[in-house]
């Protein structure tokens, strides 16, 4: 494989990512009742039950976090800013279809690993740097690690990952980690 | 969890043993004996004879039963060797991919982030000793080596010192056996109490040792298991040594009380029936500690930390559930049950139901009690190693009890083997009771024309796998470096 140029707008690689997909497709097909209605439940008034004009709701971020399979989840958050279509976390029905698909059992590797990259980029620059990275250790460890401990495992994530030796992860390198993680397709995965 | 899947294994292979030894010992002997009185000489004598052969299969019976754990361990060692190796990308690993998003619920949530809290802890203390230990003077070394030899001659000093009070609690209670009433129940079950306060101290002592001898936390874990198995198998082994020097008055066969029939028959009328309650006496001891540590030590503490919520800011904390010494004790409880096997035919049933109500009360006390160890076990490497262990305490059984049938009289009181001069004999007796045809067969299996043949064809099989073993390795080797050279280039 070598260097291609991609030239796609990143809401153009978005859309082309889930859809181009049709065993997510298929998922949401089969499981189209039950989201519905898991999404219904969070807002019940909000949510009208006819969806033939397609109505323009979206379930702020407070009720989809509330959930009970994110609620406890330190990356809430950013999982329902990233598939939101404000990147506030306020998401519509399609939003929310296409983030259970995403984290279904059934979705392929490379889709995953996208969605986690983004995941793990909070300042959405498309490069996991060492901030980035200081922030996913504070919530994987709520807080407990020293600074100095925080700065030393950064340098050697940083150290493992970064093949271009740009002192960043790019999606390349990110992926390139994620095929030598054989439980990442049983981690990343949320049944509802 | 690997805990109780061996507690499992242990308890199916206890009650499979049971089953054999009651199909072909236990009936036939009750038959008899409700029958025997009956019936006239004649009759009398082919009960007998079945008897006997019965007994020969018993006899060999516990010593076989080990193929099926060998199979498992040739698994676990096959995942192992597939899994095991560079701890290239650790710390990436961990970070991206050690969060389980399906995690549901505050307390698993908060258990998985100490988890990976303590996971890189772990991986950057060994990284700082590492630097730590290469950046040492020459002079630091020498006195850090000196150190820890000196100290592993104290722990190996400790053992030994417990070894020789077993010793010596073992002749006092053989010797003062005719105590009755109270003390006399202390002084039979006295080896019993010698053995589990030494398992108790030794190891404490140890951790204290290993505090001054300053290796890396995960080979600080090995020595201390290490000195732990050495120290409760062989503490097995110098009971049954101390027994046998009584009964055989030291292997001297023609001095003294021994004379008469090559065994001390005065002190020991029924040598195998003592030999038995002994191995009796340590597995119903082992398991009564361990219901009443279970129930005097973490009950009063899970209450504790129940009503008084303030309990749990102080050091006591809750206990932890420390799978290697737990499984050090399945182990040492079930080589005791090997040993006593051959002379006690119930033990194994005994067992079987001391390991059933151990494993559910372990249940019990886990869930309620502990928290979970925040050193998590590796569970590939570890079967491996229990199973390893049991190995060990096996061939101990079976090295001990294996000079029994061939050198040592059976006693001439009781036993199914008084009328014979050693309890091998009775295979060439009941060989030659076997028909014509048989025999002949027998007898070819075991002479040269197939022997030699026999033993050059299990030769090249076993060149063979070696061979096969090698070439595997190879290709394992070569595909880990192929997969870190294709992530390397792109």
């Amino acid at each position: 494989m070598g260097n291609k140029q991609t030239i796609f707008t990143a809401q153009q690689l978005d859309a082309y990512q889930i859809s181009c997909h049709s065993i997510l497709k298929l998922y949401i097909f089969l499981t189209f009742p039950r989201l519905f209605y898991r999404y219904r439940d969070l807002a019940p008034q909000l949510v009208p039950l006819d969806y033939t004009n397609h109505p323009d709701v979206k379930l702020p971020y407070e009720l989809i976090g509330s959930m009970p399979e994110l609620k406890d989840n330190p990356f809430r958050q950013r999982i329902a800013e990233v598939f939101s279509e404000d990147g506030e976390g306020n998401m519509t029905l399609d939003d929310f279809l296409d983030m259970f698909s995403v984290l279904s059992e059934m979705a392929p590797r490379d889709l995953k690993a996208y969605y986690a990259f983004k995941i793990y980029d909070f300042n959405n620059d498309d490069f996991i740097c060492k901030s980035d990275l200081e922030k996913t250790l504070n919530k994987l460890t709520r807080n407990e690690l020293t600074e100095d401990e925080v700065r030393m495992v950064c340098e050697k994530v940083i150290d493992e990952a970064d093949l271009d030796n740009d002192g960043r992860l790019s999606l390349e390198d990110f992926q390139h980690m994620i095929v030598r993680a054989p439980d990442f397709l049983s981690t990343f995965h949320i049944r509802i | 969890q690997s805990y109780f899947l061996f507690l499992r294994f242990l308890v199916v292979l206890n009650f499979v043993s049971f089953l054999l030894i009651a199909a072909f010992v236990i009936i036939p002997s009750i038959v008899f004996r409700s029958v025997g009185s009956n019936l006239a000489n004649s009759t009398g004598n082919e009960f007998s004879k079945l008897h006997f052969n019965m007994s020969w299969e018993f006899c060999h019976l516990d010593l076989h039963l080990y193929p099926p754990p060998i199979h498992s361990m040739g698994t676990a060692a096959r995942v192992a060797v597939a899994t095991g190796g560079s701890a290239v990308g650790n710390y990436s690993m961990i970070v991206f991919t050690g969060w389980d998003f399906g995690c549901l619920g505050d307390r698993a949530t908060r258990l998985k982030q100490k988890n990976i809290h303590y996971r890189l802890q772990v991986d950057l203390e060994e990284e700082s000793r590492n630097k730590r230990a290469a950046a040492l003077t020459l002079c630091q070394k020498i006195v850090l080596y000196s150190l820890r030899i000196f100290m592993g001659f104290v722990a190996f000093g400790l053992i030994i010192g417990a070894f020789y009070g077993i010793f010596e609690a073992t002749n006092f209670s053989q010797k003062m056996s005719e105590e009755q009433g109270i003390l006399g129940l202390i002084i039979e079950y006295l080896p019993s109490i010698v053995i589990t306060a030494g398992n108790f101290m030794v190891p404490l002592l140890c951790d204290q040792i290993a505090l001054v001898e300053r290796y890396s936390p995960s080979t600080t874990i090995i020595v201390a298991l290490l000195r732990a198995v050495f120290l409760r198998l062989v503490s097995l082994g110098v009971i049954l040594f101390t027994l046998w020097s009584q009964i055989t008055c030291e292997g001297n066969t023609s001095s003294g009380d021994c004379e008469l029939c090559q065994y001390s028959h005065r002190v020991y009328p029924c040598w195998e029936t003592r030999v038995g309650q002994e191995m009796y006496k340590l597995t119903l001891f082992d398991f009564l500690i361990n219901i009443a540590v279970l129930v005097l030590v973490e009950f009063p503490l899970m209450c504790l930390y129940c009503v008084f919520v303030c309990v749990r800011m102080l050091w006591l904390g809750r206990q932890e559930f420390v799978v290697p010494s737990n499984v050090l004790g399945l182990v040492y409880g079930q080589t005791v049950v090997w040993t006593g096997a051959l002379f006690c035919p119930l033990l194994p049933l005994i067992n079987t139901i001391k390991f059933f109500i151990l494993f559910y009360s372990k249940k019990i006390t886990l869930f309620n009690n502990c928290r979970p160890a925040l050193k998590t076990f590796r569970s590939t490497t570890s079967t491996f190693f229990f199973l390893v262990v049991l190995l060990f305490g096996w061939g101990l059984a079976t090295r001990s009890v294996s000079p029994c049938p061939h050198r040592i009289h059976p006693s001439m009181g009781c036993g199914p083997f008084r009328f014979f001069p050693t309890m091998w004999s009775i295979v060439p007796t009941s060989f030659y009771n076997l028909s014509k045809t048989t025999q002949e067969f027998l007898f070819f299996i075991g002479s040269q024309a197939f022997s030699i043949p026999l033993f050059a064809l299990s030769c090249v099989v076993m060149c063979y796998f070696i061979a096969l073993a090698s070439v595997y390795g190879k290709s394992v080797a070569l595909l880990r470096a192929q997969l870190k050279l294709v992530s390397c280039w792109h």
